[in-house]
């Protein structure tokens, strides 16, 4: 390269260093590789040497050329990325303003804890039947064993139809008719309303039951403990348990579940009454009586069933304080869960 | 129930601690909801005497009090209470006392003067929640004495919840049986009363029962010489301790039995029974009785009463009747004890609406070999406390004495059900501990139920009372060891799952509504007659709901009269159908609601009223998502604005509507105009949706795109145009879009503007737009021709 281009050169860096923009470096681009441009011309004035000179020159010319090319064209692309970050950053939103709504649904909050429930029991190979909300007195109450005149009517206040049908009680004719369908071995959960002539501020005349029932060949109480503790375990944390003998017409033996306080931890507090415990199901191994109503073998099978109600859990489990709220329809409320 | 502790020690040597006991009852299925111990944490409350009493000289409410606790010197207290005198004596917390509200006593300086305790309230002492003042005593409660004894505190009461099927246990003689068995305490009975006395019963009054499947035994003795009057001390202290108001000597005395062995009883002033004579008979046709609490019954053939020769005198196992009840003038009682048939009793009651102590306890069963007992146990107390002198001997009218029942236990059967392994013999112990009399018969066990047992009659029953003794917490936990049977959810049940998140994402909230609602809404709100309910809780929840529209207008009502306007509810429920047979049909229903606006209005953008495009869109998205071909039509619901409101029908089925909600229902000025109502039958929606579809390739070939933009008549609907367009674009028309909708300025009235977005494609070749311009102009032609649509 000689002087005259070294100095070329130079006066190009010096120039480049000076270009305050991209438009700057595309005049530098004109100035010096253009049609007209300074090392253009230089390749022109090739002709006019002689043909020996011509190669070296032309050689030499030719580095200029591509290093002021190349300059150029890294220069260009760190302008252009400085102009965009520049024009980037001058964009200036006000964090502090509102995002704009979209207003966002809720499942009722008895629907999420009842998915929970059974998400549970069908993770544990459970199936979920249903079964009609106006029933025969026949599937609530005789093929449960409990007869009509039967003092265990009175646990269960119940609304009659005209037509001389129920509103049923309890989800538990849902296990007779499951029983009347298919044969064992079954592990099915029942989830749905039932209806009891009561209202206060824990009792609604309509609530949410989930029912639970397994037959098979030698199903004993321990799998009916082991089965109800993995639940409840896997739905309110591992904490204490304990099982109380109770009575419900179609279990025998029958029990109530009962959790360590999920409030006070055990120490007593006004939820648990100061027991520290909170029953949550019932439960028991289904009573022979119940077996003969759907014609399953008393000797071959056994089984248990359990039933809870959903709305007390997730009063619990959200600290709601009156079941009617589940039932107000108030937005205030549903847009809570 | 209430059961006293000091009363079961007549039956059992208990020593354990009231917790103790109601933990074990707990254990054992007998629920305690509440041990009542007036007495804990007062220990170091004292009788005090009011020495004198003087102002505070230094605080005008206060006083100043010396007060003598029979611990040498007097007490100097200040006092805020003002009920007080010199002489009264009251309870006194002393120093180091810690009250049941957690407050401790401690020395203190009160405005200047050192105060040595507390003089009590009732309310501090918690006793009762009158604060009133301090609770001034009794004048012969002696200074010094603890306050638990000087007022009786000492005694537990435990309030048990009683399963319906344990009528054994409604008693303090039941609740002694359990603890024996539970603690392996024996337990001992009172010695049996007495059938001494003088003459003969016969010759005072003959029973008879007409049928014994009602009444299987009726027992009845009498006592002459009765001073009616008020009760011993003792008896009437046991009565109230549990809640019970003392009446007289005899009542009590029969109330008395009742809660100490569970044998309901009845005296009758046996001057006022005619023809000294009792038939247990069902009632006749027309017979009345007025019973003890002055209200009067007609009678009919289904209901049991005890009667003279002449007139029923009581209701049998239910309440006795006025007029030959025990009266201050009464000196001769014959006493009752029978065994009625719970069923019979149970209807009595609840047919007449009346419920005792008494049927309370027969409906459940009673002990039928107690029948005796208990009329021996009155004649005793009746003498011991009334002055009565027994005539000798019982009526024991009980034609057919009742053989014990037998039941077989297997000790595999119940090591199965249980999932526990025990030997015969531990079964033995645990049955014998519970005094049901067992013997073995190799590896079985046959169990003699005891009379008193009604809820023990299979074999199931008495692996219960096997698991019971072993301790249900002592049972292993294990898993079930079966695979079930295979149940896929439902389509409908799929379908629910899937809407309900679907909505959700949507922005709407979910509600539950009652599945009865109010028999006189508007007819508008039904599609049929509802179902009625024959016992509804109330008027307004009286009629079962025949669509989930009334639900969804009260949501959305109520809500909106709590100022919130804008609304998206949805509801999936299922709503009731009268069918044949007076039965009922159920079908599953999703219901939609809005109101106010799409965007709530923001910083940026107005609110979007809801209109019926933007819900014919969601229910359009809803139908895409359900895999529904859904075909809308013009509704015609009265319910609904006459024009806009849309019904919907999937194949040849009609499965839903919607629309705006009439003006006729906007009754509140806070209600804004457009409400739109949604209802959807998922279970139709659920049959009349396509399973899965064939995946179309992806075409490689480009598209041409073409917009029109017509001057249609306003008659002229898209469906007309939109179907020539799509009859004229033939294969090569991919997607027709409508873009745009306009009406008004540079529009001539009477007609709008519609634009289209015609898309053409060929998946063998590249189109051209010498290829298209045929089409489009064959669509232009038809388009005047036919519906004077012209291009703009």
């Amino acid at each position: 390269m000689s002087e005259s281009h070294d100095k070329l050169l130079q006066q190009y860096h010096s120039e480049r260093k000076a270009a305050k923009d991209t438009a700057g470096l595309e005049a530098l681009r004109v100035k010096y590789l253009g049609k007209k441009g300074e090392v253009t011309e230089l390749l022109k004035g090739l002709g006019k040497l002689a043909p020996e000179e011509r190669k070296s020159v032309g050689a030499a010319i030719n580095e200029l050329k591509n290093a002021i090319q190349s300059s150029i064209e890294e220069s260009m692309r760190e302008m252009a990325l400085k102009e965009q970050n520049e024009k980037l950053n001058a964009e200036r939103p006000d964090y502090s303003l509102p995002g704009l709504y979209h207003s966002s649904g809720s499942l009722h909050p008895v629907v999420q804890v009842a998915r929970e429930v059974a998400d549970i029991f069908l993770s544990m190979g459970f199936f979920m039947a249903e079964g009609p909300e106006i029933e025969e007195e026949y599937y609530n109450f005789e093929a449960l064993n409990v007869p009509s005149h039967h003092p265990a009517r009175d646990m269960q206040d119940t609304f009659y139809i005209e037509s001389g049908q129920v509103l049923r009680t309890q989800t538990s004719p849902v296990q007779i008719r499951t029983m009347e369908a298919l044969k064992p071995p079954l592990k099915m959960i029942g989830l749905g309303k039932v209806f009891r002539k009561d209202s206060d501020i824990t009792h609604s005349p309509m609530f949410n039951q989930m029912e639970g029932l397994v037959v098979g060949e030698n199903i004993s109480m321990a799998d009916l403990k082991g089965t109800l503790v993995m639940f409840v375990e896997n739905m309110f944390g591992k904490r204490p348990h304990r099982f109380r003998p109770s009575y419900f017409p179609f279990t025998e033996p029958s029990a109530e579940m009962d959790i360590q306080c999920i409030f006070c931890e055990g120490k007593g507090c006004k939820v648990c009454k100061n027991t520290g415990w909170m029953e949550v199901l019932g439960c028991g191994m289904v009573n022979p009586k119940v077996f003969d109503a759907v014609k399953y073998d008393t000797e071959k099978y056994t089984g248990f069933a359990f039933g809870m109600g959903i709305d007390r859990i997730a009063m619990l489990r959200y600290g709601i304080n009156d079941i009617r709220l589940l039932f107000s329809s108030d937005v205030r409320f549903l847009r809570q869960f | 129930m209430k059961i006293l502790l000091s009363w079961l020690k007549d039956y059992i040597d208990i020593q354990e601690t009231p917790e103790k006991i109601a933990e074990a009852l707990n254990m054992a299925g007998l629920e305690v909801e509440e041990v009542i111990q007036p007495g804990k944490n007062l220990d170091q409350i004292v009788v005090g005497k009011i020495l004198s009493r003087d102002p505070h000289p230094d605080a005008d409410k206060l006083s100043l009090c010396s007060v003598d606790v029979n611990r040498g010197q007097p007490l100097q207290i200040v006092c805020g209470a003002s009920n007080m005198k010199a002489g009264d004596k009251v309870p006194v917390a002393m120093i180091g006392a810690k009250l049941p509200g957690g407050f401790e006593i401690s020395r203190a300086k009160i405005r200047g003067v050192e105060s040595f305790g507390m003089m009590c309230s009732k309310k501090e002492l918690g006793l009762s929640e009158d604060h009133g003042g301090l609770y001034i005593l009794d004048d012969k409660a002696s200074i010094g004495e603890n306050i638990v004894k000087a007022l009786d505190l000492d005694d537990v009461v435990f309030d048990i919840s009683i399963t319906p099927n344990r009528g054994d246990a409604l008693s303090h003689l039941g609740i002694a049986r359990e603890l024996s068995a539970i603690f392996n305490l024996p337990l001992h009975r009172n010695p049996l009363g007495d059938e001494e006395g003088d003459d003969n019963v016969d010759n005072h009054i003959s029973v008879e029962i007409e049928d014994t499947d009602h009444c299987p035994r009726y027992g009845a003795r009498v006592v002459h010489g009765i001073k009616v009057g008020p009760s011993p001390d003792w008896l009437k202290d046991r009565l109230e301790k549990i809640g019970l108001r003392s009446i007289n000597n005899v009542v009590d005395i029969t109330n008395y039995i009742m809660l100490d062995i569970g044998h309901p009883m009845h005296a009758f002033d046996l001057n006022k029974i005619e023809g000294n004579s009792i038939i247990v008979r069902n009632a006749r046709k027309d017979e009345k009785i007025m019973t003890l609490d002055n209200v009067e019954h007609p009678l009919d053939s289904t209901m049991l009463v005890i009667a003279d020769a002449k007139k029923p005198v009581a209701l049998a196992g239910v309440m006795g009747g006025l007029h030959s009840s025990v009266t201050e003038q009464t000196t001769s009682v014959m006493l009752e004890a029978a065994f009625f048939n719970p069923t019979t009793v149970r209807k009595t009651a609840k047919r007449l609406g009346m419920m005792s102590d008494s049927s309370y306890r027969f409906e459940r069963g009673t002990n039928i070999d107690n029948v005796p007992i208990a009329l021996n146990e009155a004649a005793r107390l009746l003498r011991q406390i009334a002055g009565g002198r027994p005539v000798k001997g019982i009526v024991d009218c009980y034609p057919k004495p009742e053989i014990l029942r037998q039941i077989r236990v297997r000790t595999k059967r119940a090591n199965r059900v249980i999932g526990i392994n025990l030997t015969p013999a531990q079964i033995e112990t645990f049955l014998l501990r519970l005094k049901l009399d067992t013997r073995r018969d190799g590896e079985d066990l046959i169990v003699s139920v005891p009379p008193y047992r009604h809820d023990l009659e299979l074999e199931a029953d008495i692996i219960e009372e096997i698991a019971r003794m072993y301790g249900y917490n002592n049972i292993p936990e294990t898993l079930p060891a079966i695979t079930s049977v295979l149940q896929l959810p439902t389509p409908l049940q799929k379908i629910c799952t899937r809407l309900r998140d679907h909505m959700v994402s949507c922005g709407f909230n979910e509600i539950m509504t009652y599945s009865f609602i109010p028999a006189n809404i508007n007819e508008s709100f039904r599609e049929k007659k509802p179902l009625m309910l024959q016992n509804p809780l109330s008027e307004e929840l009286s009629a079962m709901r025949t669509s989930l529209k009334w639900g969804m207008y009260d949501a959305l009502r109520r809500n909106i009269l709590n100022d919130e306007f804008n609304l998206r509810l949805f509801e999936i429920g299922r709503v009731f159908h009268p069918a044949a047979g007076g039965l009922s049909e159920e079908y599953t229903r999703l219901s939609l609601g809005f109101s106010g606006s799409v965007n709530s209005r923001d910083w940026r953008r107005n609110g979007e009223n809801f209109d019926l495009y933007v819900v014919k869109g969601i229910v359009e998205n809803i139908a895409k998502l359900l895999g529904l071909k859904i075909k809308f039509a013009p509704g015609s619901y009265s319910l609904f604005h006459p024009t806009m409101q849309m019904e919907l029908s999937a194949g040849k089925n009609h499965i839903g509507e919607f629309g705006q909600l009439h003006p006729e229902f906007i009754d509140n000025k806070k209600m804004p105009k457009c409400i739109y109502i949604v209802e959807i039958d998922l279970g139709k929606a659920a049959k009349a949706a396509e399973g899965c579809q064939r995946m179309q390739p992806i075409p490689d070939l480009p598209a041409i795109r073409r917009d029109l933009a017509l001057l249609a008549p306003e008659s002229v609907g898209n469906r007309d145009i939109s179907k020539i367009l799509t009859a004229e674009g033939k294969a090569l028309l991919e997607d027709c879009y409508l873009f745009d909708v306009y009406q008004g300025k540079g529009i001539e009235p009477g007609f709008r503007s519609l634009a289209y977005s015609l898309t053409f494609r060929d998946l063998r070749k590249t189109l051209t737009d010498e290829e298209i311009q045929p089409l489009i102009d064959k669509m232009i032609g038809r388009l005047d021709r036919e519906l004077s649509v012209k291009l703009r």
